[in-house]
């Protein structure tokens, strides 16, 4: 800052020229995820950019290669911490398109309602620290309030907050328990409620929108170049929803809108994420009310499914199914597939390479948001370093699917 | 569908399209790693083919072929709404090997390829910035190698020397905490490290 | 060669050959209990039932059933073909045979399974087979129906003694004789036999006697099922958890290929296997040699030693180097082990050449007790390999080396090997500087002045050539025990702290020079295939 008693005739009003060096992160309290942005500044325009992943590195798919196909699942719960049952769900479906079984309707509505309610608690998550980073705080507190119902009713129905673990190849750990829809639907009430409150509040909110709107801009083609999918992508204009463009589980028997933006900016990426919570109440709404009360909720199949405990229990046939999938675990035929679903970051693919043995012999896991922070170079050079915040938070990075 | 372009591909690469196989569904084309670049290529830019994103690109290691390294991309067309997966075969014993960079096809082959370099040190001539991403540059080995064990440990790395900085080291090579200190001892090798 | 069709696959067969000895060659397995490769056919288990299609324009030989109709809930009459089973039926030319693609013997197999289940007890958490039983594998395979008998199964004798080495478990039997016939065929020794019928049938030991010929637990290796287990393993290791190295026995000098199965988290060798050569073993290894896996951490020398008292590697290397550089060729005998690989002996040979000893001697295990089955007399398995290593030179025996250092001609004694091969002549190497690498107590390690901690055949890669002139090569299995190291890279350390480094210093390399310098029949040609039972 110039001194205030020089006049400004006589000083230099132009800023040194030679840029400097800025290194935000790993650890920085307006980063959500550990990320570190090496920035070369020219005052405060960013000139170039250096985004280092990596500092959530856990090998996930090294580790993977060492158990069994089921002792997978507790991995890919830590990867998208804030949505784990999309993860759940999606790789006991790359297992079961291996294997060329589909599991019982009962357990593909539940799925979906699970599965949907996980994406609301993710795109909470995303535009509550959002909002949050821009110094909105209470907006932040409701989200995580109602965030908080749907880990709730997570804990009830698979006993774990948050890494639940559940899904399981040819079904689910266990069916829906009794109260299950009537939770649901009162917690899709008091988060759609939650949501419009955030609306009122945010939405006329001036300072809020300038720090939004018309920032970070990317061009639809350039977001398809770079591998980008899910809210990010459908910002910029582009209708593509796995959901809709290859629908799996019950997918094509809802009636589901995909929202998508126009400015393609940070604005349209938080209002793409606060419509699709809207759409998902549709899809949970629709879900439980086709969800069966009774019935099977795993396949039938003895090479695939845990026996019950009684069986193995009290009868030799019971005890070697048992011993065969928890010892050797089960046995994915030889090949290779690539299966993708709709994460709460976009396309969430897994490619698993099976030698047919009880154990992987790849697990690749198509991470949504490695390829959208990819993007972030493209997103904030050129822009201020205080919009690094917004776009930054827009992008929702999560550690632990960035960097496995 | 699919299968419409494999056919696309194999009239116009012919020999050099070394293996198609279909499996639930997935359709796969495993080309030779010379005609990689340009098989990529004709399947974003040929109109009928529309392949407008590089959905993902990994590498498989079987340590027992040769070649000994399957890189593999997931190719879809957005607007056609088909996918098809492309494989191409590099790298000798040792682990030696090359391909070329798909970074001028999408923007997004960079970060996907620089992780493939990460984790199975396959280089990608013409990629304007391969280095390692998710693990630090010291890092010894590529772990996703089959032959890289899994507990293996890595050694200690140096407190990075930058020019100009007037921070001490936090830790010499004997303080803090003690994990992370050990040095890897696996099963005796036949090297040349003396004798205790 | 002439062929038959299996489920439309064209399999080439020899004549006088069997449907699944066919297969088998082929590579595709007709799942079974009683057959074995090395054994007669039994036929009893009806595991391996596979259709035969009759010759064109012949009617199918049908048999009349009432079979279960759901629908109508009662038995109806209905045809189906006889099955024959593969172990027994011969194979023409041109024949056609179905077997995964029949449903019938689809149905019949897990007819079988869900008989032989029937009163099986629920024993897999405690069963030592269990991860390795066919039971669990064909069930999986087979079938895979739930129980349907709610009655209490058949209760029968657990946990009898055989003898010294094996242990019966009558309820998990399948009585498919394998054990029976392995007694009589293969040990000459027909003390086993089958008992009572039906779901009584129980396998016994001839009355006043034990299971105890010397192939016992072969017995147990047969054994499809938990119903034989060895007390050496009972209890002691879940095979899941074992990783398999192929090694060759060095028992004795018949050179059986084996398996060693170790456990890699803890190091430790815990059984070995045969592994199938025809050319050497078949199928088969004998108790001795089966419970030789013992010694690999039995009686280990694990630290080296300065007359008897444990120092530092670097301290003992420096003494020895000292004793054989003041050492005068004349008065220096090398004693090399027929208990040791060639590699390990080569190592010794050469470093005795750069210091110009060429006094050869040869030690080993004293002779036991052999058969015409298996069991060789001479109790090392490297006999014939260190004396072709050591040619042109003769090696002579311990017995003259002894009466040498009586005479006063021989001071100092360069050995390798732990055990002696005469017994009552060991006090003269009180009268000599031994320096001496052992992997086992023994007069060696005993007498040795400075002695250096070798690792046994499972620590290190070896090549062992047996009585048949025969150059097999031992894989490693364990990491070696304490610190002990392979010999040969024991004598590479010695020679460079003499300052006389050999030309190598890894195995690939000593196996170069090896192959420069030694007897082409020396190093291995390849190993044998892996084995199948």
């Amino acid at each position: 800052m110039e001194p205030l008693d020089q006049e400004l005739d006589q000083a230099e009003l132009e800023m040194p020229a030679e840029p400097m060096l800025l290194n935000v992160g790993p650890a920085h309290p307006a980063m959500h995820g550990t990320v570190r942005c090496v920035m070369e500044l020219s005052g405060e325009v960013i000139h170039h950019v250096d985004v280092q992943v990596g500092y959530l590195h856990r090998g996930f798919e090294k580790m993977c290669e060492r158990g069994t196909w089921t002792q997978v699942f507790p991995y890919v719960d830590r990867c998208n911490y804030v949505s784990p049952m999309l993860n759940n769900v999606g790789f006991a479906l790359a297992c079961e398109k291996l294997l060329g079984i589909s599991v019982p309707e009962r357990c593909q509505w539940y799925r979906m309602a699970l599965g949907e309610l996980a994406r609301i608690s993710d795109h909470l998550t995303c535009d509550g620290a959002m909002a949050m980073e821009l110094g909105a705080f209470t907006p932040f507190l409701w989200m995580i309030k109602a965030r908080e119902m749907i880990w709730d009713l997570m804990e009830e129905e698979t006993g774990a907050r948050l890494t639940h673990s559940f899904g399981r190849v040819g079904g689910m750990a266990s069916p829906p328990t009794d109260g299950f829809k009537e939770q649901a639907r009162a917690v899709v009430k008091q988060i759609l409620s939650v949501v419009a409150e955030v609306e009122k509040l945010l939405l006329g909110n001036r300072i809020f929108l300038d720090r939004l709107e018309g920032v970070g801009v990317i061009s639809a083609e350039d977001a398809i170049s770079l591998g980008w999918t899910g809210p990010c992508l459908r910002a910029t204009g582009v209708p593509y929803d796995v959901r809709k463009a290859h629908p799996y589980l019950k997918y094509a028997e809802v009636d589901f809108d995909v929202p998508v933006g126009s400015a393609s900016d940070c604005f349209d990426r938080f209002m793409v994420r606060i419509e699709e919570i809207k759409q998902s109440a549709r899809i949970i709404e629709q879900s439980l009310e086709r969800l069966a009360d009774s019935g099977p909720i795993n396949v039938d199949d003895p090479r695939v499914i845990l026996p019950p405990k009684d069986e193995v229990y009290n009868t030799i046939e019971g005890t070697i199914q048992h011993f065969k999938i928890v010892m050797e675990g089960l046995k994915l035929p030889a090949g290779e597939v690539y299966s993708y679903t709709e994460g709460g970051n976009g396309e969430l693919g897994f490619y698993l390479v099976s030698d047919g043995s009880g154990t992987p012999y790849r697990v690749r896991i198509r991470p949504p948001c490695f390829l959208v922070t990819a993007g972030l170079e493209r997103v904030i050079t050129g822009q201020m370093m205080a919009d690094v915040v917004p776009s930054f938070g827009s992008l929702n990075m999560i550690g632990g699917e960035c960097d496995r | 569908m699919a299968q419409l372009l494999i056919d696309l591909v194999k009239q116009q690469f012919g020999v050099a399209v070394l293996e198609t196989h279909s499996l639930r569904g997935d359709e796969t084309l495993t080309v030779e790693p010379n005609a990689w670049l340009a098989v990529c290529r004709f399947l974003r830019d040929t109109p009928r083919a529309d392949m407008n994103m590089l959905t993902d690109l990994t590498a498989v290691d079987y340590p027992d072929r040769e070649p000994r390294f399957e890189i593999v991309a997931h190719l879809v067309s957005l607007a056609k709404g088909h996918r098809l997966r492309v494989k191409t075969r590099v790298g000798d014993e040792e682990g030696d090997a090359e391909v070329d960079s798909l970074c001028e096809l999408w923007a997004g082959a960079n970060w996907l390829e620089r992780e493939c370099f990460d984790m199975f040190g396959v280089r990608f001539t013409g990629h304007p910035d391969l280095r390692r991403i998710l693990l630090y540059p010291e890092f010894e080995g590529y772990p996703l190698r089959k032959d890289f064990p899994a507990d293996r440990i890595q050694p200690l790395v140096p407190y990075r020397d930058v020019p100009n900085i007037d921070k001490l080291s936090p830790f010499g090579r004997d303080e803090g905490m003690s994990f992370g200190r050990q040095t890897h001892s696996g099963p005796e090798t036949d090297d040349d490290s003396p004798v205790n | 060669m002439p062929t038959f069709k299996l489920d439309e696959r064209d399999i080439p067969f020899e004549q006088g050959d069997t449907v699944i000895r066919a297969a088998q060659r082929a590579g595709v397995d007709i799942p079974h209990y009683c057959w074995h490769p090395g054994l007669s056919v039994a036929a009893n288990c009806r595991m391996c039932l596979v259709e035969l299609m009759p010759p064109p324009g012949r009617p199918a030989l049908l048999l009349d059933v009432l079979a279960w109709d759901k629908e109508k809930q009662e038995y109806v009459p209905q045809k189906k073909p006889k099955l024959v089973p593969a172990c027994q039926q011969g194979v023409s030319d041109g024949m056609v045979i179905k077997s995964q693609s029949s449903g019938h013997a689809q149905q019949a197999r897990a007819a079988v399974q869900e008989l032989l289940l029937l009163n099986h007890p629920v024993d897999c958490p405690i069963c030592d087979q269990a991860g390795e039983c066919r039971l669990q594998d064909y069930w999986l395979e087979h079938g895979a129906t739930k129980k349907r008998m709610n009655d209490e199964p058949i209760h029968k004798p657990k946990a009898v003694p055989f003898g010294p080495n094996i242990v019966y478990d009558a309820e998990r039997c399948i009585v498919c004789t394998r054990c029976v016939r392995v007694s009589e065929e293969l040990a000459k020794d027909p003390v086993l036999s089958v008992r009572e019928r039906g779901n009584l049938a129980e396998i016994v030991v001839a009355p006043g006697r034990q299971l105890d010929h010397a192939y016992t637990l072969m017995t147990e290796y047969v054994c499809p099922v938990g119903a034989l287990t060895a007390v050496d393993f009972r209890f002691k290791a879940r095979v899941w958890f074992l990783r398999s190295a192929r090694t060759v026995c060095t028992g004795c000098a018949t050179g059986c290929n084996s398996f060693t199965d170790f456990d890699p988290r803890n190091q430790k060798a815990y059984r070995y296997r045969p592994r199938e050569n025809l050319a050497v073993n078949k199928y088969w290894m004998c108790d001795d040699g089966m419970l030789d896996h013992r010694r690999i951490h039995e009686q280990r020398v694990l630290a080296p030693r300065v007359s008897g008292e444990g120092v530092d590697a670097k301290i003992a290397l420096e003494k020895a180097a000292a004793a054989l550089k003041q050492a005068s060729p004349e008065s220096t005998a090398v004693l090399l082990s027929a208990e040791h690989s060639n590699e390990d002996n080569f190592a010794l040979l050469e470093l005795a050449k750069s210091f110009g000893f060429n006094q050869l001697f040869q030690s080993g295990r004293p002779a036991g007790q052999g058969d015409d089955i298996l069991r060789h007399p001479d109790k090392n398995p490297n006999t014939a390999g260190i004396v072709r290593l050591a040619k042109p030179a003769l090696l002579k025996p311990f017995a003259e080396l002894a009466s040498a250092i009586d005479g006063g001609t021989i001071k100092t004694v360069l050995a390798l090997g732990s055990s002696l091969s005469v017994a009552d002549k060991t006090d003269a190497l009180k009268r000599a500087q031994v320096i001496a690498l052992a992997s086992h107590e023994g007069p060696l390690a005993q007498h040795a002045r400075v002695l250096l901690p070798a690792s046994t055949w499972a620590e290190a890669d070896g090549t062992f050539v047996n009585a048949k002139g025969l150059a097999q090569e031992s894989e490693k299995a364990i990491a070696p025990q304490g610190q002990s190291l392979p010999a040969f890279r024991w004598l590479a350390e010695l020679a460079r702290v003499a300052g006389k480094p050999l030309g190598w210093k890894k195995l690939t390399d000593l196996r170069k020079s090896m192959a420069q310098e030694a007897p082409p029949a020396s190093l291995p040609a390849s190993t044998a295939p892996a084995g199948v039972s």
